[in-house]
């Protein structure tokens, strides 16, 4: 048995939902599919193939005050920034939920992040899986699948004009609409497949390609802009910096990524890794090996943003055969 | 740092600057919350961020001893936009301290070598708390040799405690600059050639090294020549920083961030880096 | 015909890559997918025949010549990419004996994005008014006659002709897009400033905040920034991954420059850049 919400009733949930907290959903905006904050639920597209910017901004947003600096009589107060709504994300692929486990690792390892770990407590995840797989799609080649339901708190799979529902968590069992689902005899069709791509041993592959020429070839296209790493799931990388307006004075975090030449500029002009193909590698080596041997799984979710959008196509799929091959070679 | 949230500076009072060199300040400044400042125990080779708030934080290595005093030294070069502001602080003025952050150097470990200090401009100010903690603890350490070296006579960081430092038992300094000028009648040599000069021996003995990263280049084949093995040189790396928490994902030198697994390493250390700069 | 060109280019290329006249070819091979095509640079004469050249071809290669500058290279061209190189030549940015411009006689590009293309001319192209590159070291393809659009600027006016109000809202909603990845500066070959104004901390013009001013102020005055040097190779929009409509923008002060100075940018390599240059005849108004 399994349970069950019909499209019409979905809307009413989430129509529900949206009347009592923020309800962040895929929304079209100019002709893209864009997760937004939704204020009606017929405004939610639920038949896409994916959006161009992953969820993540609902956790680590593009730009976050991190406190803002209070002078009074003299004195200075530092009034740190917090999350105070309760948030749905609603119709996010299994892919982008996996990115999330992702990004989780570094920012809520000790330390953690207060900001992050407050948003993502705050929100509930409510994932729509795939009922089909794009050309660039490769998620089962990096531990996930497109009816994965872990790292969600709900996943809901289209069967004709309903959902199957699949509460994972407490969290998720606690927002169910308990009126509107339905037990039914009713099972997921087979998931798509998407094009796998060869990770099996790519990290210890990696390792030994460190010096090889071919970043620095790869490199020669490469724009270094900071598309890939703003489309992806997974990238994390930010710069802090104090902003002075006439309110007063505030530390902003906002995306960065290694891509951008200076990311690693000192002040004084020196720059460990000046050349475009020192800062290309980095980025792969940062998903493809040091991340891995950290955290224990891949930095990558195979969502193929990254592929879609590059004006350049560097695609890190032809990027994991190429490196397979120049291992298989070094070992003859 | 903040318990709950990282990000957040403790509030601190600069306390007094004082000019060591011509671009080189040192910074005293004191945790205002009378818990923070009993709570905040570092070690030589350590680092705090530090906030200009309006205009930033940077990274910089506590460059006091923290049983001497509960106040933190800092030992800042202007030459970008936060340390120009750093510079520009009126005494009294409201600074954020995070921290302190990093690895430090293993002096329990190094209890009966002999030590050699070996430091290039502001490469001297992480090792200066190493020197005072030897010099504080001085029956624990053997032979303590310094070479202190800049560009110039006005440039050599830390002059107030040269004599102190030259004076001490067992103890022995050694400056140099590149390029002297009228009144200097010491030794105008490049740090690396000192460390040829003078020949330290290899036997129970660790160098330490901080400096331009040319210095460090030609010290480190020196220091081979002369017999020392990868394990008993260290130094302090640096790196753009910005979260100090292993987070921003800037810092780091292949799978190594400085700021959590550094910025002290051995050359062992440093040899094995899959990254090479 | 598309082959003919693909012939034509592997053979110089080859000839070029033999005789060590050029140390790399700058060209366009298969992108992934198949379909597209992606910039290829052929350092060895085998590498040649990856070179292909259709109307998928889309990129500005000569955005890749100042990175190259110490080296000498051969550059497939088509005519907006060779009226870049013009630029960069009269910006002394790259010399002149260090590029070889195989210049392109172009079809027109289609639309296309990564895995699917269709055989709508991409709406530069429809506006089009060289096919045949203005400067060329070898030329591959027939010259033939052109057909200039009647009104090359027939989307700008009809934004121009909104209320100040109605641009501003329109611009308001295209910027609250922009996610400031600079894939547009990126893609550009005039944005080579080794360091950008959005960039600079001392003072700081914008900083690292996203949010709808500063993404306006971002990209009004990298406009400014290009106004008199674009050659609407439309590049821009192209990388951008949330469609704004950078073409309005650029081809705004395209048009402004034209009815101003009599100028377009990118036709010769020894022009005078309007915005660049000043002669003392020209009168200022001021305290004269």
């Amino acid at each position: 048995m399994t349970q069950i919400i019909s499209r019409q009733d979905l809307l009413s949930w989430l129509e529900r939902l949206i009347g009592e907290r923020i309800v962040i959903a895929p929304a079209q905006s100019n002709g893209l599919v864009l997760f937004q904050r939704v204020s009606r639920a017929e405004d939610i597209v639920l038949d896409f193939d994916n959006t161009v910017l992953s969820p993540k901004e609902s956790f680590l947003p593009l730009s976050e005050v991190l406190f803002t600096v209070a002078k009074e009589n003299g004195d200075i107060k530092l009034m740190p920034a917090t999350v105070a709504e309760e948030m749905v994300l609603f119709g996010l692929h299994p892919c982008d939920a996996k990115g999330m486990a992702v990004i989780d690792q570094p920012l809520l390892a000790a330390p953690a992040d207060d900001l992050y770990q407050q948003h993502r407590a705050r929100t509930t995840l409510i994932g729509l899986a795939c009922s089909q797989a794009g050309p660039e799609c490769f998620c089962t080649s990096m531990g996930t699948a497109p009816d994965d339901p872990s790292n969600l708190d709900i996943l809901l799979t289209r069967v004709n004009d309903s959902y199957i529902v699949q509460a994972t968590t407490e969290k998720g069992k606690a927002l169910l609409p308990s009126d509107l689902i339905a037990q039914s005899e009713v099972t997921a069709p087979p998931p798509p497949s998407p094009q796998a791509v060869p990770t099996e041993g790519i990290v210890e592959v990696m390792r030994g390609a460190f010096e090889s020429p071919y970043w620095s070839r790869l490199a020669d296209r490469c724009l270094h802009c900071n598309l890939c790493a703003y489309v992806c799931p997974t990238c994390y990388c930010f710069d802090i910096r104090d902003y002075v307006d006439e309110g007063g004075i505030e530390r902003v975090r906002s995306w960065e990524s290694c891509q951008s030449p200076g990311f690693t500029r000192l002040a004084g002009g020196y720059d460990p890794r000046p050349t475009k193909g020192a800062r290309l590698r980095q980025r792969f080596y940062h998903k493809l090996s040091y991340f891995p041997e950290h955290f224990g799984h891949l930095g990558c979710v195979g969502c193929g943003r990254c592929v879609r959008y590059c004006p350049v196509n560097i695609d890190i799929r032809e990027i994991i055969n190429d490196i397979q091959k120049l291992g298989a070679q070094s070992e003859c | 740092m903040n318990a709950e949230n990282p990000f957040i500076p403790y509030l601190a009072t600069l306390l007094t600057t004082a000019d060591l060199t011509p671009d080189t300040k040192l910074l005293t400044v004191e945790l205002d919350d009378p818990d923070v400042r009993d709570r905040f125990d570092y070690q030589p080779g350590q680092f705090a961020i530090l906030s200009a708030f309006g205009v930033g934080e940077a990274p910089f290595c506590l460059v006091s001893v923290s049983y001497r005093g509960r106040q933190l030294e800092f030992a800042v070069r202007r030459i970008g936009t936060v340390t120009n502001a750093l510079h520009d602080l009126e005494p009294g003025v409201k600074v954020g301290v995070r921290g302190p952050f990093g690895n430090y150097f293993p002096l329990e470990q190094y209890k009966g070598s002999n030590i050699i200090i070996i430091g290039g401009g502001i490469g001297m100010a992480p090792l200066r708390p190493v020197v005072n903690f030897i010099l504080d603890h001085r029956a624990d350490y053997g032979d303590l040799l310094i070479i202190n070296g800049a560009r110039t006579p006005q440039d050599l960081v830390f002059a107030p405690e040269f004599d102190t430092w030259a004076q001490a038992p067992g103890s022995r300094l050694e400056l140099t600059v590149d390029r002297g000028d009228a009144g200097w009648t010491g030794r105008e040599a490049l740090v690396p050639d000192v460390v040829k000069e003078l020949k330290p021996s290899a036997e129970n003995a660790i160098a330490i090294t901080c400096g331009p990263p040319i210095m460090i280049r030609f010290t480190l084949i020196r220091l081979k020549e002369l017999g020392f093995t990868d394990s008993q040189i260290a130094t302090t790396l640096e790196m753009k920083m910005k979260c100090g928490l292993g987070k921003c994902a800037r810092c780091n030198v292949g799978d190594t961030y400085i700021c959590q697994d550094g910025p002290v390493f051995t050359l062992e250390q440093i040899s094995k880096f899959i990254e090479q700069f | 015909m598309q082959e003919g060109l693909t012939q034509q280019i592997r053979e110089k290329a080859r000839e070029l890559l033999t005789s060590a006249a050029v140390d790399c070819i700058i060209g366009y091979e298969r992108a992934s997918d198949g379909l597209t095509a992606r910039p290829l640079f052929a350092y060895e004469p085998n590498d040649v025949d990856k070179l292909i050249f259709d109307q998928t071809c889309t990129h500005n290669l000569s955005r890749f010549l100042v990175d190259k500058r110490d080296s000498t290279v051969a550059i497939v061209a088509k005519p907006c990419d060779s009226r870049a190189v013009n630029l960069l030549l009269a910006e002394k940015q790259i010399q002149r004996e260090r590029v070889y411009v195989i210049g392109v006689v172009c079809p027109g590009i289609v639309e296309a994005t990564w895995g699917q293309i269709n055989d709508r001319l991409q709406a530069r192209c429809q506006l089009c008014r060289e096919h045949t590159p203005p400067m060329y070291d070898f030329l591959v393809g027939e010259p033939t006659a052109e057909e200039p659009p009647v009104e090359p600027y027939h989307d700008v006016a009809e934004l121009e002709a909104k209320s100040v109000a109605e641009r501003q809202s329109f611009w308001a909603e295209q910027f609250a897009r922009c996610i400031r990845c600079y894939a547009c500066r990126q893609a550009c070959p005039g944005c080579y400033c080794t360091e950008c104004f959005v960039e600079q901390l001392d003072p700081q013009w914008v900083g690292i905040r996203v949010a709808p001013a500063e993404n306006e102020f971002w990209h009004i005055i990298r406009a400014f920034h290009l106004a008199g040097r674009c050659i609407a190779c439309n590049e821009c929009e192209r990388a951008c991954p949330v469609n704004i409509p950078l073409s309005l923008l650029n081809r705004k002060l395209e048009k402004d420059v034209l009815e101003l100075f009599a100028f377009r940018s990118g036709l010769s390599a020894e022009a005078l850049l309007p915005l660049a240059t000043f002669k003392k005849e020209e009168r200022l108004g001021m305290g004269e």
